[in-house]
């Protein structure tokens, strides 16, 4: 029988690029690369890899693949990777450790022996934390010498898949498609065969996988499917070459030969007849399918009792496995396929547990709901912990409806077992993640039913949480008492009890609430809530210290620091997968960025997040709010419907944090628009809690209302400096005190109101440099009325003002390139992808008429745009 | 998607400068925003003094898609303008010679 191999025909253009890379890594001063690697299932990238790494003479070779599991194992092509290298990298990686200790041992190996061809296959399957594990292992890369070869299906992961995320944040790589063969290519490979060579070119679309399987179950006319003409193959294999088969078919990961001989027995004898007819390839102590495509076609013909059987098989030879590692994830695979309740309870766990452990939030989230499938008989207790498990891991990575079901039927469960303890702490659970739905009514009355379910009992730790909670809301609407209130009885309870998690919860709250009274130890609080939970691990609560610090921040005006908690925070969160607090973070970037005249940045960071699908509501809204203005401010159309669903969240998590701002922002359209009648109204709801609660940079609702004409008086005492002087008429030294702040539109809007001639025409210049086209219409409009006849369009766009044309972000970029910082250094900096940055650097080079970056920045001293 | 009206006044000293543009907005559009940017057509505007302006006439995901493509691709943006309703009489008359 031949075995026909495809794989080479027609690839050399794709090989040839391959096959450069890898030596211009090798070269003594080579940097590393990364190359990607798509195309169908088929399609032949694995063929074309492995010649290269035959051709990879002088390089070592590290081999891993994700896995086709249900719910992949946490890091486990890296594990593979590290288990065959052995060493120190082999000792590095063991049990348990985080993407990033393996990113940098895997760095460190291709540091010690290089040059050295990292393969990682079938990226569509990948788990979070080898994501994560990769991106880090990019960053390094330029510093290595290895070139990395990542392969996938690009018609297999669609906008919202991980990958997909992942693939579109790289830069700098090398993308590399593998196409279907010609008629001419199957004409060739079907040389000497009797089939119609056309139809056969037709019916497999060209790819090379289907093509071979046809060829190889010749005598049938050609198969409609590859799944058929994989069938037909096999057909022809005798009963005990295809018990072998069969076995190997429930193996997604890798059929080892201990394992067959469990599941095989006498049969195995006929392994060789599977190798010789190519549906099977034999590497070191294992086998596996040929082609993926091949495993899930047998697989799925498999009668539903043998199919059962050999799972069973397989989960019991795993069970007592003489493997180094047991793999729980492996184990629950065929647990829950061998319909065995107890081992799926028993893997599943632990393998959410595990994949906790690493970061993979979105793995755990997984198993503990396969967890979930067999766990109706287990006693009410132990089914309800289980859901606590799985509602944690949903609320980490933003899927707030699931982890809302999950808390409730454990509720339930606690209920009806008589546990008032757990029905107390799943109230207070349920509080927190309406807050994050944005229903504020439903987050208190949670809250307040947790105390009272509580209190009642001996003190400990759940009581001190909800303590903190009922702290947490009463700083969210902005009740400085009430916040202390809660946070002192939580502090105290916290540390009498040595709960030092919540203690630092607490101390969040009672910091956030005092910062915002204007209160200087509450940053000092905050800083250390965020020293203990770095040093302690504690994930959630450094994230929510970041968050604090950062919104804190930009509310009270102060961006330095603000930028300096952002940058840290988002670089903090985006490592660790806390995608809710990123994108509610990166919503006050946008925040800042806005204000600080920074339109197109401003733009970039709110239109992130409000594409991002799932984001929960208080994370929306900042981003609306930011779209909204930013139309207005330029004069560009669809200024309502953002500030609409901005208006109606904020109602519904009633706190004065957002609905003041969109209060804000609203005014401002209505007043751009020149109807002032909207604005008393608009504002009146926002400045009744204002008022209340004595927050003093709400004061700019006061100022809207003015502007507009409203004739009343305003508790000058409660209201920021900068809006207290516009309310007094002391127009200029408002606009001073803006633009110390570095808010310009601001100040030209405290500008606006005045009756001198010369500041108005200050005011006008600002509004024109910054492209403000209704503000400046406006502004000249009532420069003409007053008679003044010299008002002319001034210069219509930023960029005409900065040196060589570059617009504000690219002055930004190129600063950074002068100071010799790579694309990724700088995305990272910025926050920008690094697909961005390389645009902007392009535009740079384009504009300045330089051709290396090193030219650029000796264009950029000339200029005076650096220092020399 | 909806469909917009963008000004670019007096935006080129030349035509030869606006030809360059136009390759760079096309080239923009259709190879790094194909979801978000449709370019339909432009009229182009005599401004005076040899200089040239355009009334485009896009399809976009947002304002902002347009801002986007306007940055990277170097073109001015004077005015975005929603387009409410189309009323077509007959085709753009082609100009003779």
């Amino acid at each position: 029988m031949t075995v026909h191999t495809a794989a080479l025909l027609e690839r050399s253009a794709e090989l040839e690029a391959l096959a450069s890379g890898l030596a211009a890594v090798s070269s003594p001063a080579g940097r590393g690369r990364l190359i990607l690697l798509a195309g169908e299932a088929g399609i032949g990238k694995t063929a074309l890899v492995r010649e290269l790494a035959r051709r990879a003479e002088g390089a070592r070779v590290l081999w891993g693949a994700c896995d086709a599991l249900h719910t992949p194992r946490p890091l486990g092509p890296l594990l593979d990777i590290a288990a065959d290298a052995g060493g120190q990298l082999g000792a590095a990686v063991d049990d348990g450790a985080s993407p990033s200790a393996v990113a940098a041992a895997l760095a460190d190996e291709l540091r010690r022996r290089s040059p050295a061809l990292l393969v990682l296959e079938d990226l569509h399957w990948a788990d979070e934390a080898t994501l994560d594990a990769l991106r880090l292992l990019a960053r390094k890369l330029e510093a290595l010498r290895a070139l990395v070869v990542v392969t996938y299906r690009d018609d297999e992961i669609d906008r919202a898949h991980p990958a997909r995320i992942f693939l579109g944040e790289l830069s700098g790589v090398q993308r590399l498609s593998v196409p279907a063969l010609s008629l001419d290519a199957v004409a060739a490979l079907a040389e000497g065969e009797d089939v119609d060579v056309e139809l056969l070119h037709a019916r497999t679309g060209g790819n090379p996988f289907f093509v071979t399987e046809v060829l190889a179950s010749a005598g049938s006319p050609v198969p409609a499917t590859v799944r058929d003409a994989v069938l037909a193959r096999a057909a022809r294999l005798g009963p005990p070459a295809r018990a072998v088969l069969e076995a190997v078919a429930i193996l997604p990961l890798r059929g080892e030969l201990w394992l067959l001989e469990a599941l095989a027995g006498d049969d195995l004898g006929a392994l060789e007849e599977c190798l010789a007819s190519g549906m099977l390839r034999a590497e070191a102590q294992a086998v596996h399918f040929r082609h993926e495509i091949a495993r899930v076609a047998i697989e799925s013909t498999l009668p539903p009792d043998r199919r059962l059987a050999l799972h069973r098989g397989a989960l019991a030879a795993l069970a007592g496995s003489p493997e180094r590692r047991p793999d729980p994830a492996r184990l629950a695979h065929h647990a829950e396929r061998a319909g065995d309740t107890g081992a799926v309870l028993e893997y599943a766990f632990a393998a959410g547990e595990w994949a906790a452990r690493v970061g993979a939030h979105r793995e755990a989230a997984a198993q503990f709901a396969r967890a979930l499938r067999f766990a109706d008989g287990l006693e009410p207790r132990q089914r309800a912990e289980l859901l606590d498990r799985r509602s944690y891991e949903c609320y980490l990575t933003d899927r707030i409806p699931e982890a809302i079901e999950a808390r409730r039927q454990a509720l339930e469960e606690y209920k009806s077992a008589g546990d008032q303890l757990r029905q107390g702490d799943a109230h207070r659970w349920l509080s927190r993640l309406s807050w994050f739905e944005g229903d504020n009514a439903s987050a208190e009355r949670e809250a307040a039913e947790a105390v009272a379910l509580l209190e009642p009992l001996p003190p400990g730790r759940e009581l001190a949480m909800a303590y903190s909670n009922m702290a947490q809301l009463r700083m969210l609407a902005a009740d400085n008492r009430g916040t202390a209130e809660w946070g002192e009885r939580a502090i105290e309870l916290a540390q009498q009890l040595d709960e030092t998690e919540i203690y630092v919860h607490a101390l969040n709250n009672v910091g956030t609430a005092a910062v915002d009274a204007g209160d200087v130890t509450g940053a000092e609080k905050l800083e250390r809530s965020l020293a203990i939970a770095l040093a302690e691990g504690f994930d959630e609560h450094g994230a929510r210290a970041y968050t604090n610090l950062a919104a804190t921040a930009v509310q009270r005006r102060d961006y330095p620091s603000a930028e300096r908690h952002l940058a840290d925070g988002l670089a903090y969160c985006r490592d660790r997968d806390l995608d809710s607090w990123f994108q509610y973070m990166r919503g006050w970037k946008a925040r800042a960025e806005l204000e600080q005249c920074r339109f197109d940045e401003a733009m970039e960071s709110a239109d992130a997040v409000l594409r991002t699908p799932g984001v929960a509501a208080p994370s929306r809204i900042t981003p609306l709010i930011v779209v909204g203005r930013l139309r207005a401010r330029r004069g560009d159309p669809g200024i309502w419907e953002p500030l609409d669903e901005a208006l109606r969240l904020a109602e519904g998590t009633g706190e004065l944090q957002r609905l003041a701002p969109v209060a804000c922002a609203r005014a401002e359209a209505h007043w751009l628009a020149g109807d002032h009648e909207a604005i008393a109204g608009e504002t009146r709801f926002a400045l009744d809690i204002a008022r209340g609660v004595g927050d003093a940079w709400s004061g700019e609702l006061w100022v809207w209302r003015r502007r507009a004409g409203v004739e009343e008086d305003v508790e000058e005492e409660n209201v920021a400096k900068q809006y207290s002087r516009e309310l007094r008429g002391e127009y200029e030294a408002a606009a001073e005190l803006w633009l110390a702040l570095g808010c310009p539109y601001d100040a030209a809007l405290a500008l606006s109101g005045s009756d001198d001639e010369a500041l108005l025409r200050r005011a006008l210049e600002v509004f024109q440099r910054l492209g403000a086209r209704p503000a400046a219409a406006r502004l000249a409009r009532t420069l003409r009325e007053r008679g003044v006849r010299d008002v002319r369009h001034g210069p219509r766009r930023a960029t005409q003002r900065n040196p060589a044309g570059l617009t504000a972000r690219q002055l930004e970029v190129l600063v950074l390139v002068a100071e010799g910082r790579r694309n990724s250094e700088i995305a990272a900096q910025l926050f920008l992808s690094e697909k961005t940055v390389e645009h902007h650097v392009a535009a740079i080079l384009r504009k300045l008429g330089a051709s290396t970056r090193g030219e650029a920045a000796s264009q950029a001293a000339a200029l005076g745009i650096v220092a020399r | 998607m909806g469909l917009y009206v963008i000004l670019r006044r007096s935006g080129w000293k030349s035509g030869e400068e606006l030809e360059a543009a136009a390759a760079r907005s096309k080239q923009v559009a259709d190879e790094q925003m194909p979801d978000d940017i449709k370019w339909i057509r432009s009229y182009v505007l005599e401004e005076g003094a040899g200089s040239v302006g355009t009334v485009c006439i896009y399809e976009a995901s947002s304002p902002e898609a347009i801002r986007r493509h306007a940055s990277a691709a170097e073109l001015p943006v004077d005015e975005i303008i929603a387009v409410a309703d189309t009323v077509v009489i007959r085709p753009d008359s082609v100009p003779a010679g």
